[in-house]
């Protein structure tokens, strides 16, 4: 079993642009353990995205107090390609384009890192595997050969962070909003792949705005975020909960000073 | 007074060496004239880029040698491909299909064409293509010529194979290479022809490496090139296409040397419609200094010029690309566009990519586009993010950004290999981090 620890998180970001830093995260506490589907609800703006990408490792997000822990070792001071290495994986909202380099020859490369030089991955078993899922997400084998999410729509641009999640096959998933943009064919079979992944040997921690994704995932852990911070965590009772009252009412109901951006 | 005195005894040494190779007069004749226009031209102009105090014009005597053919070492002779292989001043191989020799195909060095073809050679050789005149480069290239290869394509005559050309410059020892491809297309033909400049040996030696092309109306010449040629070699590359009615050509040129390299790749569009297409990418690493000028001068009227180049800059090199446009008057309905950009990964890197459009005519279409710019750190990141390391994420996105001119090589094996070479470069540079 692996486990995921986020102790007392305060995050900056800088503002290059005005020079000005700002502090997103005020004291995030998560632990997750493989086996086991958290989500993170929250409004806009509340740094849910920035979690995601602090655990990544964005040199963007400055960590300013607290730590973060895989299986008891702090991965603050490694850089980001040693993290995926040891079992993190996000899905990105905007994935990077890169010409020139293709879907195929990506995905080796990134199986490729985790094993030895002496022990690469044979064609074979590549594309067996690559088979497989390319199906599962029911993608055009064509894809293989473009260039990395060259010219790709938004919703085969998700379809190919999830191919890439069945192939790397992490111990941890962080899932950044993936049901953004989706349709509900195209949310179903997103779905379908990351729960294909379920099992002792597999945790992930989705990030959503809508309840809507959590009828397809069901989580075993719902915590809602608001200023920064996790104010609750539940069942996934708790992401239905929302669904009906709002953030709002959440708030409202804890007595928080936190104003929503999107209020009105 | 002394300083004429040493041409003269130049001269002299020259006609000599001349003489002991069986030169046809005229070749010796053009040697010593051009010593004595060497004295006063200048180099030719590289905008914003330095380098008149680079070795590029050794006087010493010109000898004759013999170089060892297990220098080839790296090079797969293959009798089923067209190719023609020289160690220094030696032809190692030469294999040409019976079919084209019937045909009236000729590959041979640059010797024995002047003496057995000097109908086709002495018309043709640094007159009006490239003239010796022209600078110092070219006048020191004509007095100093050691080395080279003549093409001969008759009418019509398509070619289906690519015709391979090794050049291995001799640097175990002290000895400038001065090599010279003249190709001749005649109407109609039609083929591929791949330069592969490398060096054997550590000895410090400038290399002059000129090419000239006649494509002749209707023609259709691919001219890729792979340099490659050795850290202590200081090079001069100077290649142009004189190009007739409706006839094309297409460049594919990467310059992958490992030292300092000034560089001049011309098209000049004198039919009307004819067409260029120049690629031209380089990575420079090191202390490595590289000033290209990639030119396309329309004459002919709807004549098309295109240029594309891409730099990848590491450690403390410098770049300068210069693309240069020049539309002649009377050139009407001409075309020319170019596009240069360069890649910065170390900010003790110099790079420059400078559009120069020089417009004498009204009826044209013109365009140019150029940046200097950082590695992509959203590309890095994304790549990083799924576990590979930082050295390779930055292989894949330069190769990302070199990908619009790799992409558009037609010959897929000199695709391969210009992208085995750049992966091979990079990974030097990187070293150094």
């Amino acid at each position: 079993m692996a486990t995921l620890e986020v102790k007392d998180l305060h995050v900056e970001v800088e503002d290059e642009e005005q020079q000005t830093k700002r502090e997103i995260l005020k004291g995030v506490n998560l632990t997750m353990n493989t086996g086991e589907i958290h989500a993170i609800m929250g409004p806009n703006g509340t740094g849910k995205s920035t979690l995601s990408q602090t655990i990544m490792g964005q040199p963007a997000y400055h960590v300013t107090q607290g730590d973060i822990l895989l299986n008891g070792e702090s991965i603050l001071e490694m850089p980001v390609d040693e993290r995926a290495r040891k079992g993190l994986f996000l899905a990105m909202q905007y994935p990077a384009e890169i010409q020139g380099v293709t879907n195929a020859e990506f995905l080796r490369a990134a199986i490729n890192a985790r094993r030895p030089d002496d022990d690469q991955i044979s064609v074979m078993a590549f594309l067996k595997e690559l088979d497989k899922n390319l199906a599962l997400l029911d993608m055009n084998e064509s894809m293989t050969e473009r260039y990395l999410n060259e010219g790709f729509s938004g919703g085969e641009k998700k379809r190919n962070e999830i191919l890439q999640l069945l192939m790397i096959k992490p111990a941890f998933a962080l899932l950044d909003e993936i049901d953004s943009g989706l349709d509900i064919d195209a949310l179903q079979v997103v779905s379908k792949g990351v729960n294909s992944m379920r099992g002792e040997n597999f945790g992930s921690l989705i990030i959503t705005h809508y309840q809507r994704l959590l009828n397809y995932i069901v989580p075993d852990v719902v915590h809602v975020m608001m200023g920064g911070k996790i104010v609750k965590s539940g069942g996934a009772e708790l992401a239905q909960k929302l669904e009906s009252e709002g953030y709002a009412g959440l708030r409202d109901e804890l007595g928080l000073d936190v104003a929503l951006v999107d209020e009105n | 007074m002394e300083a004429v005195q040493d041409y003269e005894a130049l001269k002299a040494s020259l006609l000599e060496a001349a003489n002991e190779h069986g030169e046809p007069h005229w070749l010796a004749d053009r040697r010593t004239a051009a010593v004595d226009a060497m004295v006063d031209l200048p180099l030719p102009e590289v905008r914003r880029f330095d380098y008149h105090r680079w070795p590029l014009t050794p006087i010493d005597p010109l000898q004759w040698q013999r170089s060892d053919k297990a220098l080839a070492a790296g090079i797969e002779f293959d009798d089923t491909h067209i190719q023609f292989v020289q160690i220094g001043q030696t032809t190692v191989a030469v294999n040409l299909p019976d079919e084209l020799d019937e045909a009236g195909v000729i590959l041979t060095d640059i010797f024995s064409a002047f003496r057995e073809h000097p109908r086709l050679t002495e018309k043709h050789f640094m007159d009006k293509i490239i003239n010796a005149g022209e600078d110092r480069l070219t006048a020191h290239h004509v007095a100093f010529l050691n080395s080279g290869l003549f093409l001969y394509v008759p009418k019509n005559v398509v070619i289906d194979k690519p015709i391979e050309a090794y050049f291995v410059q001799d640097s175990t020892r002290k000895s400038p290479m001065v090599s010279h491809v003249l190709i001749i297309a005649e109407e109609g033909a039609e083929f591929s022809f791949t330069q592969h400049l490398t060096t054997a040996g550590d000895e410090s030696n400038a290399a002059s490496c000129v090419a000239e092309i006649l494509a002749r109306p209707n023609s259709h010449v691919r001219f890729s090139s792979l340099d490659e040629l050795g850290e202590q070699t200081t090079a001069y590359l100077n290649r142009r296409a004189r190009i007739g009615k409706n006839a094309t050509i297409d460049w594919a040129v990467g310059v992958l040397n490992g030292g300092n390299t000034v560089a001049d790749f011309d098209s000049d569009l004198q039919g009307e419609g004819s067409h260029a297409d120049a690629k031209v990418i380089t990575v420079t690493t090191g202390k490595q200094k590289n000033g290209i000028n990639t030119r396309v001068t329309n004459r002919g009227k709807h004549s098309v010029g295109h240029i594309l180049q891409r730099g990848v800059l590491l450690e403390k090199s410098e770049l300068v690309f210069n693309g240069i446009g020049d539309i002649i008057h009377g050139a009407s309905g001409a075309n020319a566009e170019q596009e240069n950009r360069v890649l910065m990964l170390s900010d003790k890197a110099h790079g420059d990519a400078n559009p120069i459009l020089l417009i004498d005519e009204n009826d044209v279409v013109a365009g140019h586009a150029a940046s200097v710019g950082q590695i992509d750190q959203n590309q890095m990141y994304y790549l990083m993010s799924r576990g590979i390391d930082k050295a390779k994420a930055q292989r894949l996105v330069i190769r990302g950004f070199l990908g619009a001119v790799l992409s558009a090589v037609p010959s897929k094996t000199v695709r391969q290999e210009l992208t085995d070479v750049i992966e091979r470069k990079l990974e030097d540079g990187q070293k150094f981090k």
